[in-house]
């Protein structure tokens, strides 16, 4: 029980370390003749405010010099300047495989998910007999372990024994292919985990727009059926625009997720000849092989290229999105 | 009535009027979400029954739904092939720690945004926001480092003692969410009867914000026993090990057959107290994924 009480000791005294910094910044706002309100004010955000600086601030800067460096944990960092990016983009044999999966992933599981997500909430929506029961069996993938789900998967797909390969085989066979082995051969490894995707379809999303749906006023669309329009009309034109803000959220949420995934890679352990994803490329040059500056250089692609799909879901908003406070 | 005016005032047929249609929709409807419950449920159902599987019925063809004989066993034996008692105890420890840490630090601040003024307040909290949308890979090396250098590599220390700075952003606004909600007033009386900031913030604002307390607790618990990359990067030492990274071993590399009847009994066992949370506090998970899923 060593470890544990070291660590819990620390805890304690970070805890009283922190509470004492937002008395300290309380008194010292106060001296300076701030405000009473706006000095309890910035006491209450100092944990996060720190953390921000300490977690997340410092590091992104670091990181940033670190891409420009050769480090190896044991000497100090070295500065390359560019070249770290450029061997990732002309040199290295695993990045282009890695950057086309992680991509192609994003591309098919994102729409199909918040599509689908969609579906599934409408027909939740509903108000059919024992729904309360659908929806608690249609919240399962988000409950369940993350481990506990890839493992699963992991045995599903097995080649031999797994429950794909009994319905799948068959049906492969009349078209003349052999038994798949998903993790095993890189033709299928993608397919693989856009399978896996679409278990997920019934997440968090669904949940989230299960109760966009009934935000969306009765009124509107009695008033649609008095015009006469039809459901795809009225789905068209009033329940799409009115949880557009929602759908787009769910997309930038998705883009992020998708391009980071890691768990499930990790323990299903596809065959690397189909590309790594990108993060567990950046976990493996990072920590298994101590290349910290040229990992980093990697996280920053990975990271433009998070903010470009964001930024360009984010420019077309302005075309689909649409808020209801806001005026023209 | 066997028919119905249309929109246009003419007779429909049967198959036009709305009932029908209706009828057939609703029909559809029950066949889909019929359908998709199955889906969703046959890989954990076969979960199930191949943790309760004998060794060599686990391949056998056609699969056998109803394992026969029932090991209850596998759960014993895959329990104790490795030390999991003490990796339970190590990843109850780390949630308790890193919850409670969570919960206080989150609160405090999500009450500071949510009821005082100051400048720079919205500027900070749209900050706040779009840390949300950061990628974790890009502030994990450096973060690693930071840790490394006050040497505490293999300690629990990086696994718990970030969540004291508030380290969910997506908790800190759904709190202040439902902060904005509690009527300023009862505050106010609070202040007339002389109650200080600690005070208000204890008496008042903790009970009536209960449900999404509740709610962030749940989603810190199941970061904490979902999180994979946090041990596999700082634990070294096996008596360490939390859960996940102990099955991860367990499941031996790539070269090894798994054995999955045991595999499988570990991942029901894993998947067993998050079931029993969820059953147990469903309404607050779905208000909480709600309140932070629309006003984003």
């Amino acid at each position: 029980m060593q470890p544990h009480l070291a660590t819990a000791i620390r805890f304690v005294i970070v805890l009283a370390g922190v509470s004492g910094l937002m008395v300290l910044v309380h008194r010292g706002l106060r001296l300076l003749n701030v405000r009473r309100e706006a000095a309890t004010g910035y006491a209450l955000i100092t944990p996060w405010l720190v953390g921000f600086l300490v977690f997340t601030s410092f590091p992104m800067i670091a990181s940033a010099y670190l891409s420009f460096t050769d480090y190896n944990i044991l000497q100090p960092p070295n500065w390359v300047g560019l070249e770290n990016f450029r061997r990732i983009f002309t040199r290295d044999i695993d990045f282009w495989p890695a950057i086309r999966l992680t991509l192609l992933y994003a591309f098919l599981s994102v729409p199909i998910g918040v599509a689908g997500a969609l579906v599934v909430a409408m027909l939740l929506a509903n108000d059919l007999r024992g729904i309360g029961i659908y929806r608690t069996v249609y919240y399962l993938p988000t409950v369940l372990p993350e481990v506990a789900v890839a493992l699963l998967w992991r045995w599903i797909f097995n080649p031999q024994a797994g429950l794909l390969n009994r319905f799948v085989v068959p049906v492969f066979r009349l078209f003349g292919l052999s038994r798949p082995d998903w993790f095993g051969d890189p033709t299928y490894v993608l397919p693989a985990f856009v399978i896996i995707s679409l278990w997920g379809i019934t997440g968090v999303n669904m949940v989230i727009f299960l109760a966009a749906l009934k935000n969306v006023p009765l009124h509107l669309y009695e008033v649609a059926f008095i015009d006469g329009a039809g459901g795809w009309k009225r789905f068209r034109h009033i329940t799409v625009p009115m949880i557009s803000p929602v759908i787009f959220l769910q997309v930038v949420r998705g883009i992020i997720g998708a391009l980071q995934i890691f768990t499930v890679y990790a323990f299903t352990n596809p065959t690397p000849r189909a590309g790594k994803f990108m993060s567990f490329y950046i976990y493996q040059t990072g920590f298994q092989q101590f290349r910290m500056g040229y990992a980093s250089a990697l996280a920053w692609i990975l990271f433009a290229i998070i903010l470009v799909l964001t930024l360009m879901v984010l420019r077309s908003s302005e075309m689909w999105v649409y808020y209801e406070g806001e005026r023209k | 009535m066997s028919t119905v005016q249309g929109a246009a005032g003419g007779k429909l047929a049967w198959w036009e009027s709305r009932r029908t249609r209706d009828t057939i929709l609703r029909s559809i409807s029950y066949v889909v979400v019929i359908a998709g419950a199955v889906v969703l449920t046959v890989p954990f159902l076969w979960m199930l029954s191949s943790s309760l599987k004998p060794a060599h019925a686990v391949f056998a063809s056609p699969p056998e739904w109803i394992p026969d004989p029932v090991m209850w066993r596998n759960y014993v034996d895959a329990w104790t092939a490795m030390p999991f008692t003490r990796f339970l105890i190590n990843t109850v420890f780390i949630i308790a720690l890193g919850l409670s840490g969570e919960l206080l630090s989150c609160t405090v601040v999500a009450y500071g945004f949510a009821r005082y003024r100051f400048p720079g307040r919205n500027v900070l909290f749209i900050i706040l926001l779009s840390t949300m949308m950061l990628p974790y890979v890009v502030t994990l090396i450096p973060t690693f480092l930071i840790w490394r250098t006050l040497g505490l590599i293999n300690t629990f220390d990086p696994l718990v003692i970030g969540a004291i700075f508030a380290w969910g952003p997506f908790h800190i606004f759904l709190l202040r969410q439902f902060m904005l909600t509690v009527p300023v007033e009862m505050e106010e009386a609070a202040i007339v009867d002389g109650a200080h900031t600690m005070q208000r913030f204890a008496y008042i604002m903790i009970p009536l914000i209960r449900p999404a307390l509740l709610a962030v607790g749940v989603f810190t618990f199941q970061a904490f026993w979902n999180d994979f990359l946090g041990p596999l990067i700082y634990l070294n030492d096996m008596s360490k090990y939390t859960m996940n990274l102990g099955i991860y071993f367990f499941m031996g590399g790539p070269a090894e057959a798994p054995q999955w009847h045991w595999l499988m009994a570990m991942s029901t066992m894993l998947a067993l107290p998050v079931l029993v949370l969820f059953f147990l506090a469903q309404r607050y998970f779905i208000e909480g994924l709600t309140v932070t899923g629309l006003k984003g």
